[in-house]
């Protein structure tokens, strides 16, 4: 192993855990440490770029996905008159 | 802000309720329900949280100016009891949850030697189209997302709803869910691993 590889293993995360960092980045601040390390890794792993995009894009998605009208779904007649009921009752 | 309308500062009437409980059913229902179900992901439990939050409302006994003022307070009420089964069920860990937590994903990893820990060639993340974004206007894209949301465990996905879904703070999940931080980190990289391998293979790998 060159020494190369050898100081890259020592200062940079590999791809398992690199993807847990870039997870957990989207929750947390990171510490400097694994900020360099991380784009260490990334400056030289397509992968993991790739990774942090695709997860970037589930966030995006679950957030519009509250607004998407398609879902067209009304609370069921039974149920409506039900809580009515249940809203006399508790009055 | 309200007390500033004159009509009101001069008038002597009691601030008039804007509807009556009877008719918010009418009014709020399917919105709540909707959202509900968005985060529930069962109508049983979606509608038992409207009646709940109605009842609680009809309790609280507040009159409002204004329909959206009257509906975020319902909303506000609704998340609350959201949480509170989010709550009952991270307290559940399933066997087959604990089969989730171990997958790991091991098998798209080189297990030891030289490159330990990165991805085994084929099992790399998959390029997606240049656009994804596009794919949310997409009905089929929104079914094969619950789809595949719908297949985490429950209390990963609750946590990864709030997350996600609402932004709720990961201090403020954690608090309210009794978890500490790394339970929750690793619930979340959980959820966005799964989630991203199953719209790989069921959505974009397909387009």
């Amino acid at each position: 192993m060159t020494w190369f590889a050898k100081t890259l293993r020592a200062l940079a995360p590999n791809c398992r855990e690199a993807i847990r960092l870039q997870s957990e980045a989207l929750d947390r601040p990171l510490t400097w440490r694994q900020r360099f390390g991380l784009w260490l890794h990334l400056g030289l792993c397509l992968w993991c770029r790739r990774y942090g995009q695709q997860i970037k894009f589930l966030r995006a998605a679950a957030q519009r996905c509250d607004q998407d009208e398609a879902v067209d779904q009304t609370l069921p007649a039974a149920a409506r008159e039900r809580i009515k009921h249940a809203l006399k009752d508790g009055k | 802000m309200e007390n500033e309308n004159p009509a009101e500062r001069s008038g002597t009437q009691p601030a008039p309720a804007l509807s009556d409980p009877e008719q918010w059913v009418d009014l709020h229902g399917d919105y709540l329900y909707r959202y509900a179900l968005m985060r529930l992901r069962d109508p049983a439990k979606a509608e038992d949280a409207v009646q709940e939050t109605f009842l609680a409302a009809l309790k609280g006994g507040r009159s409002f100016r204004g329909r959206s003022a009257e509906k975020s307070w319902l909303v506000g009420i609704l998340k609350n009891k959201i949480f509170d089964y989010y709550r009952k069920i991270s307290r559940e860990t399933t066997f087959t949850d604990l089969d989730f937590y171990q997958d790991e994903e091991s098998d798209r990893f080189v297990a030891d030697g030289l490159g330990q820990g990165g991805w085994i060639h084929e099992c790399g993340p998959a390029e997606w189209p240049a656009n994804p974004g596009a794919s949310l206007d997409n009905e089929i894209f929104w079914k094969t997302f619950h789809e595949c949301a719908g297949k985490l465990p429950k209390n990963v996905r609750a946590v990864f709803c709030l997350r996600e879904m609402d932004g709720v703070d990961s201090r403020e999940i954690c608090a309210r869910l009794g978890l500490t931080d790394s339970n929750l980190w690793v619930m979340l990289h959980r959820a966005r691993m799964a989630l991203r391998r199953c719209l790989e293979t069921n959505w974009f790998g397909k387009m």
